[in-house]
């Protein structure tokens, strides 16, 4: 009974899950940013503890040779499993519990998510915790796990922030917000209202967009430079 | 679920729909429209300095929006020149017209600011383009706004000589003409201490030195008080013949600057003495040269603010036309040149009637020197005819009252030659301070104004418009403040004055029954010439005068009373865009034709030969005069007049 269970739950992995998990088994890292697709994305949350909270919206859009695709978009709410009264969330996204109950389940949207996703890199402003949060739910509901490669914006901006450290011997400046909207201010980027999961997506696209760009002024070109500057950022500390 | 699907694409975040629906010509799509397009929108980021057109050979297949950040857009010649020709910003676009005529990129475009860009594919903009009638007409108005563009480029190079010919002027003034005030001379016997009280008492910073037969034999400078004597510790008694720099140099009163500033550089001297037929006549300086080649609008303020006797303000005020120059070559645009004609003009007039009060003592009460006219309106292009007038405060009593008409018979009289040295012409109609008729107390004014519009003689409604323009430019504006306030109030009532001012806006018939192209004066001194000012100009300022009266539009400038008539609701915007622009362009082109006038020497006029303009300029100027008979039909609809 319980190798028969375990052999169906095998087989039976959701499609959209298997294309997910292929189309990354070998990635070239050595090409120009320009030649990825990315899905910029942002989730809302009932709030920021890992095992009770729950996603309650997620938007998402396109990057394409590194311009933003504004018809490319995906956003929609999510109807939690538990809708209370209101959350520590709903203070900060604004989400009524009512528009919640109308919304489709995690259940329903995620393989949307993933098949608009498709072959796209994922982006995120601290990607790692709205990866973790879709990978608990693909877990639960489906076995399964995502694995798109991701960039976070956030290492991507204190990647920046220190080669423009670096052309001033001035190093470690830590007054420095790393907050998506701090940011987006201090490049002086368009800024849209915040707690908004499809415009926080937008925003972080823009703030993607600026970094990647001057970024290759400093000679990161290749998705494997981007890597590897970030990765070397998380050494220092 | 496809259904569903299909729901969540369905729209461009709400952001991007918003900054379209909130930028021109987007926002005159329906929202489906709109909805439909933003879906097909891109957005890029180009970092400050990245150049996205190449001039002829960037392919363009795309339509580019500004969402934030800024570029240049300029030309580059055979020679490497460059020439800036625009700055779009925020919520303006570029690569439509390459688009539209399918060529490569006429222009260089470069990112002057970090910069994030919307962009549109042919397609999509094919599309925009059939979507309305009203982006359909945006685009191609706009389109013959860049046709006004080639003309304004035109203008520029066949009217006015390059740039390099600035430095020419160095060539072609003369040193004799350049030498400021009477040659000051000193005895070789004085002493330094008078040489100093001297130069003091004119303010100069040399003194020529005289043997006893007369004799030019030296000069003594400010610098060789400061070195030889003070620095020294000589006794002031010294004769000034031993700090004296001998021989003195000299150059011919025919030579031309550049040869004078050669000379001075080569031998590391200010002054040399300027000889006509032997004699000597006066001294030129390094710093006259300066004045004379110096061409940017702050060097000229500092030097009229820096002005310690009104007669230095005569030579400043012919500095005027080069500043100009300048602006015009670097391609400013007629309504900001006349704003700097007038803010140079305002601070001369300043420094004129301050000097002049410091000079006659304080008035006896509060007054302010009223601008009439195109001063009045701020629209002043060179040597525009004087037209002002004095208002001062009721006197308390007969006798204060006698002493303040005496007080500003004499400032108005003296700053009106003043003004004439500095080379403004006498207003024609003696419409002028100098003029008691004009010069009355606030009471005396509102009476005025108050009878031209209660009991309109037609006569007098014409010889008075020009006084609605009025505006401060010296002394105490809070005078001025509460007339005008009484006028908007008052102005709006007096329909019947209001109808004798529209009516006489439809009798100018614009020039469109074309003799050749053009109507022009048939005979007289200016046969052959169209009168810009009279059958142009004068038709916008009437109409943008007599809106703003009857709306109590307190602004005086034409294109200010324009854009709050437009804010009020009280002309279109259709309307509204193709007023200002033909009126900038008819502006533009009297400015360049005076200037072109001065530059050989002559007085100038406002009379234009058809036959020396542009195909294309001939063209504006048409479109220019069509549209003085849409704003004709404006006020016989606005004023229900029939048709004259």
């Amino acid at each position: 009974m319980f190798s028969l269970f375990s052999r169906r739950r095998a087989k039976a992995i959701h499609p959209v899950f298997a294309r997910n998990n292929s189309y990354f088994a070998d990635l070239d890292q050595d090409q120009p940013l320009s030649s990825y697709e990315f899905v910029v994305f942002d989730t809302e949350l009932t709030g920021m503890n890992y095992r009770r909270d729950e996603i309650v919206s997620i938007g998402a859009v396109k990057i394409k040779n590194l311009q933003i695709i504004a018809g490319e978009n995906f956003q929609t709410y999510v109807r939690p499993h538990k809708i209370t009264a209101a959350t520590e969330g709903t203070f900060i996204h604004r989400i009524t519990p009512q528009q919640l109950a109308k919304a489709p389940s995690l259940k329903d949207i995620l393989p949307e998510f993933i098949d608009f996703c498709g072959s796209s890199l994922l982006i995120g402003h601290y990607v790692s915790m709205d990866v973790s949060f879709i990978n608990k739910a693909a877990k639960k509901m489906f076995s399964a796990n995502i694995k798109n490669p991701c960039l976070d914006t956030m290492r991507l901006a204190q990647v920046y922030t220190e080669t423009c450290w670096e052309q001033y011997h001035d190093r470690f400046n830590l007054q420095v917000s790393y907050n998506l909207a701090d940011l987006s201010r201090a490049y002086k980027l368009p800024v849209f209202s915040e707690h908004d999961a499809m415009l926080d997506a937008l925003q972080t696209a823009y703030l993607f967009l600026f970094l990647a760009k001057k970024l290759k002024q400093h000679n990161l070109i290749t998705l494997r430079d981007l890597f590897k500057a970030g990765q070397s950022w998380k050494n220092i500390f | 679920m496809t259904k569903f699907k299909e729901e969540l694409h369905a729209v461009a975040p709400k952001e991007i729909i918003a900054f379209l629906a909130g930028t021109l010509p987007f926002n005159e799509l329906a929202p489906d429209t709109l909805n439909k397009l933003s879906r097909k929108c891109t957005i890029d980021f180009y970092p400050k300095g990245t150049v996205i057109f190449h001039q002829d050979e960037t392919e363009v297949n795309e339509f580019y929006l500004i969402q934030k950040g800024g570029v240049k857009i300029y030309l580059k010649d055979d020679e490497g020149e460059i020439t800036l020709k625009d700055f779009r910003g925020k919520g303006e676009y570029f690569g439509a017209l390459p688009l539209i005529q399918n060529t490569r990129a006429n222009l260089n475009v470069e990112t002057v600011e970090d910069t994030f860009c919307f962009i549109f594919s042919r397609e999509a903009f094919t599309e925009l383009l059939q979507s309305a009638p009203k982006v359909t007409h945006y685009f191609l108005r706009s389109m013959s706004e860049k046709l006004v563009l080639t003309a304004y480029a035109e203008l520029r190079r066949h009217k006015v000589s390059t740039r390099t010919d600035n430095a020419l002027y160095l060539f072609s003034a003369q040193v004799g003409d350049i030498i400021k005030g009477r040659l000051q001379t000193i005895n070789r016997d004085d002493s330094v201490q008078n040489a100093a009280i001297i130069m003091a008492g004119f303010h100069i910073g040399s003194l020529l030195v005289r043997d006893n037969n007369g004799k030019i034999i030296g000069i003594v400078t400010d610098k060789d008080l400061r070195t030889k004597v003070v620095a020294e510790g000589m006794p002031y008694q010294t004769p000034v013949d031993q700090v004296m720099a001998a021989p003195v140099m000299t150059i011919e009163s025919h030579a031309v600057c550049f040869d004078a500033l050669i000379r001075m550089m080569k031998n590391r001297i200010h002054h040399l003495a300027v000889e006509k037929q032997d004699e000597i006549v006066g001294v030129v300086t390094t710093h006259d040269i300066m004045v004379l080649q110096g061409t940017s609008p702050l060097y000229l303020f500092r030097e009229i603010l820096a002005q310690r006797h009104i007669s230095g303000l005569y030579k400043l005020s012919r500095n005027v036309p080069l500043v100009v120059r300048t602006l015009i070559e670097e391609g400013a645009k007629a309504n900001n040149i006349t704003r700097m004609i007038t803010v140079l003009n305002d601070h001369i007039l300043d420094r004129m009637l301050t000097l002049l009060i410091e000079e006659s003592g304080s008035p006896p009460v509060q007054f302010c020197w009223m601008l009439m006219g195109s001063e009045g309106r701020r629209e002043q292009t060179f040597r525009t005819d004087q037209d002002n007038a004095i208002i001062y405060q009721v006197p308390a009593d007969d006798g204060q009252a006698r002493l303040a008409a005496d007080y500003f018979q004499t400032l108005g009289e003296k700053a009106i030659e003043h003004l004439v040295e500095c080379g403004y012409p006498r207003c024609p109609g003696n419409i002028m301070a100098s003029n008691p008729q004009w010069r009355l107390t606030t009471t005396g004014w509102q009476q005025t104004f108050s009878r031209w519009m209660q009991t309109p003689d037609p006569m007098e409604v014409l010889n008075s418009t020009i006084f609605f323009d009025f505006r401060a430019g010296f002394g105490n504006s809070e005078l001025l403040r509460d007339l005008r306030n009484n006028l908007a109030r008052q102005a709006k009532k007096q329909d019947i004055f209001l109808l004798h001012l529209a009516k006489d806006c439809l009798t100018i018939r614009p020039p469109l029954s074309f003799f050749k192209n053009f109507i022009v004066e048939k005979n007289g001194e200016h046969k052959n010439t169209l009168d810009l000012k009279r059958s142009g100009l004068t038709p916008f300022v009437d109409f943008a005068r007599v809106m703003s009266l009857r709306y109590g539009v307190r602004e005086t400038n034409t294109l200010g009373r324009l854009q709050l008539l437009h804010e009020g609701n009280h002309i279109s915007n259709e309307l509204f865009t193709e007023t200002m622009e033909a009126y900038e362009f008819l502006m533009q082109l009297r400015l360049v034709h005076q200037l072109h006038m001065l530059e050989q020497d002559k007085t100038p006029d406002n009379h234009i030969n058809p036959s020396n303009l542009s195909d294309i300029e001939k063209q504006t100027l048409k479109e220019s005069f069509e549209v003085i008979r849409r704003l004709q039909s404006v006020l016989v609809q606005e004023f229900k007049l029939t048709n004259l």
